[in-house]
């Protein structure tokens, strides 16, 4: 099922939490929202299920001007961050609840709950009442009353954010498989930006109910539309770093970095930037080299498969990735390397809203 | 040490609550004889059931209770359906110009002024309207005085509760009175029979209307046919000790049934669970 935002705007009051948001989704994609709390991103999906009016703007289901259909009429399945099973109903009885108030005959009803309880792993727990279930077991009868009745789009909002860390990698895998498998429009909003690479097909980065980037996983940490989205996604952070572009060499307070002529090109025009450049393209050599940057450590972190350095270059911090075997002493003099064609420019007058350069 | 002090207190409070009760029911069961006896018999006198038998066989207290009964059950449900509807739609919809809080205020101040004030007006309204000595009277003016209770109390249980969970139905495919019945109901049924308790009791006792509406036997309720036996020549202390004995005792059948859902219902939203 294709969904369209049309410049779609909503206000609570005076405060407008989304701005003109426009935004097409095509049949059968993993569209995730990223954004910080407060972006807009739930508000979006809540009004794509009906549960928020639209201020200004349309909504689009295959075509379908939706705004004024109500929720019950959308056929759009829903997942909740507290996951709002009903708390007097049995697990089947929650499962089968969709079902029920569309009136199925009993018998099917059974048969496709214990379906879906069977594809989900939860057919244990069908005579039970919520209370009596951990969080991911919740989390998946959350998820069965979803798939039980084959809607035509599933939103989820923020649906692993309350399971404990391993669970929610867990569960992160098998909703991507279960996508696969239904091969259902699904809308899923997070803050949590390894969510969002892992799972979605495309990517819509927000930030203050405003659109910042709409692409693929790739794209958005290949090529952030601006600083926001590169500081977003990325763990550790990018590293940004004020300078300017004297001749054909970028020059911050503490750093040389020569540009190459396609850079050049693309910088003509642009006297102050922000350089951003991701942990994983530094390189900390612990011996000075030809163009190296001299830096001190500030402290080091062994995350097990890696190190993440953090360095005091002048009056600028950097954080670089390097091998799990990297020792350094914490205030040792280092050598950086960056990976020049790997650097991104963004223009710092217009700071976080502006496109890359 | 704290505890057992705390029952301490309970004794006295307890012997102060239930003394008049008792006394109502030695009443009850004593002669005319014992009755009266001074200093008074406090345990031992011979019992007797003759004032229940002449309340309930020979007097018409039998038709009071049924009356009684009938009007209680009737407003109570009139006034839980009509107010839970309304207070469910001032607990969830955001109407314009703040009139949730408004409409919410509005229905509260109906209960402002003393009843006595509204007496006249409405013995007049049933005149013409024709209802008066029936029970339609009693059911619609104890509907009327319900119904503010019902709608505050309600909105607070409706307040307390998780939006999540109706969203949730209506996303589900039901509809808002569906998402209502099959979700929000069972959920507070807990304050639903805290309300109707109220309601019960509130009706059951109620003395100023009934006396006001009614002066046949057919629609005469419990507490006002009591009274009637205060008379001109005689006060049928037995009698009406008997038929009081009888009133109290469908209240607290009622009240204990519900005892579990009444405690959870009254400290519901207390402490968010």
């Amino acid at each position: 099922m294709a969904i369209k935002f049309q410049n779609v705007s909503k206000a609570f009051g005076g405060t407008c939490v989304v701005d003109d948001l426009s935004l097409e989704i095509d049949d059968g994609e993993f569209v995730v929202l990223l954004g910080p709390s407060g972006c807009g991103k739930t508000t979006t999906l809540r009004m794509l299920a009906g549960l928020e009016t639209v201020t200004s703007g349309d909504i689009y289901i295959d075509g379908e001007r939706i705004n004024d259909v109500p929720t019950q009429h959308r056929d759009l399945a829903m997942v909740f961050q507290s996951y709002a099973l009903y708390p007097h109903m049995t697990i089947a009885e929650n499962i089968g609840y969709p079902l029920r108030v569309r009136k199925l005959q009993k018998a099917e009803r059974a048969e496709r709950v214990n379906r879906v309880a069977a594809m989900l792993e939860i057919e244990s727990l069908l005579e039970r009442k919520p209370r009596q279930l951990s969080g991911g077991e919740r989390q998946r009868v959350a998820l069965a009353r979803a798939i039980v009745r084959e809607p035509r789009a599933y939103l989820m909002d923020e649906p692993l954010s309350n399971l404990d860390a391993r669970l929610r990698v867990q569960m992160r895998g098998e909703l991507k498989r279960l996508q696969h498998q239904l091969r259902t429009t699904t809308i899923y909003v997070t803050h949590d930006q390894a969510e969002a690479m892992t799972l979605a097909s495309r990517v819509a980065v927000m930030k203050k109910g405003r659109l910042q980037q709409f692409d693929t996983p790739m794209n958005i940490y290949n090529q952030p539309a601006n600083r926001f989205v590169a500081e977003f996604v990325g763990s550790p952070s990018m590293n940004f770093i004020e300078g300017e572009v004297q001749g054909a060499t970028f020059v911050s307070d503490s750093l040389r970095v020569p540009l190459s002529g396609e850079q050049l090109s693309r910088l003509s025009g642009h006297s102050r930037l922000t350089m951003g450049i991701r942990p994983e393209h530094i390189q900390v050599l612990t011996g000075p080299r030809d163009g190296a940057i001299a830096a001190s450590v500030y402290v080091t972190e062994l995350m097990g498969n890696e190190t993440f350095v953090f360095l005091s270059v002048g009056a600028n911090r950097l954080i670089a990735r390097a091998p799990a075997d990297f020792r350094a002493e914490l205030e040792s003099k280092v050598w950086l390397r960056l990976a020049t064609e790997k650097m991104h420019f963004f223009d710092p007058s217009t700071d976080y809203t502006d496109r890359s350069v | 040490m704290i505890k057992n002090f705390r029952y301490i207190l309970l004794w006295p409070a307890l012997l102060f609550a239930l003394a008049p009760v008792y006394w109502m029911l030695t009443i009850s069961l004593k002669t005319e004889v014992d009755q009266f006896a001074s200093p008074p018999v406090w345990f031992t006198f011979t019992p007797t059931l003759a004032h229940y038998y002449d309340a309930f066989m020979t007097r018409g207290f039998g038709q009071y209770l049924l009356t009684s009964a009938i009007v209680a059950v009737a407003s109570t449900a009139c006034a839980l359906s009509i107010g839970t509807l309304a207070a469910y739609a001032l607990a969830r919809f955001e109407l314009p110009w703040h009139l949730n809080r408004r409409l919410s205020l509005w229905i509260l101040s109906t209960r402002m002024f003393p009843a006595i004030v509204t007496a006249v007006p409405l013995f007049l309204m049933m005149r013409d309207l024709r209802l008066l000595n029936t029970r339609a009277s009693l059911i619609i003016v104890y509907t009327a005085f319900n119904l503010p209770f019902v709608v505050w109390m309600m909105r607070g249980f409706f307040a307390d509760l998780p939006r999540d969970l109706e969203e949730a139905a209506l996303v589900d495919g039901d509809s808002r009175l569906g998402a209502l019945v099959r979700v929000v109901l069972p959920l507070v049924a807990p304050g639903l029979a805290a309300t109707a308790v109220f309601c019960l009791i509130v009706s059951w006792n109620e003395f100023l209307f009934a006396l006001v509406l009614t002066q046949t036997d057919a629609a005469m309720t419990l507490p006002v046919g009591i009274a009637g036996r205060v008379t001109q020549y005689e006060i049928k202390w037995g009698v009406m000790s008997a038929a009081a004995s009888v009133a109290i005792v469908p209240i607290l059948v009622f009240a204990l049934s519900v005892q579990k859902y009444l405690v959870r219902g009254l400290s519901m939203g207390a402490v968010k669970g």
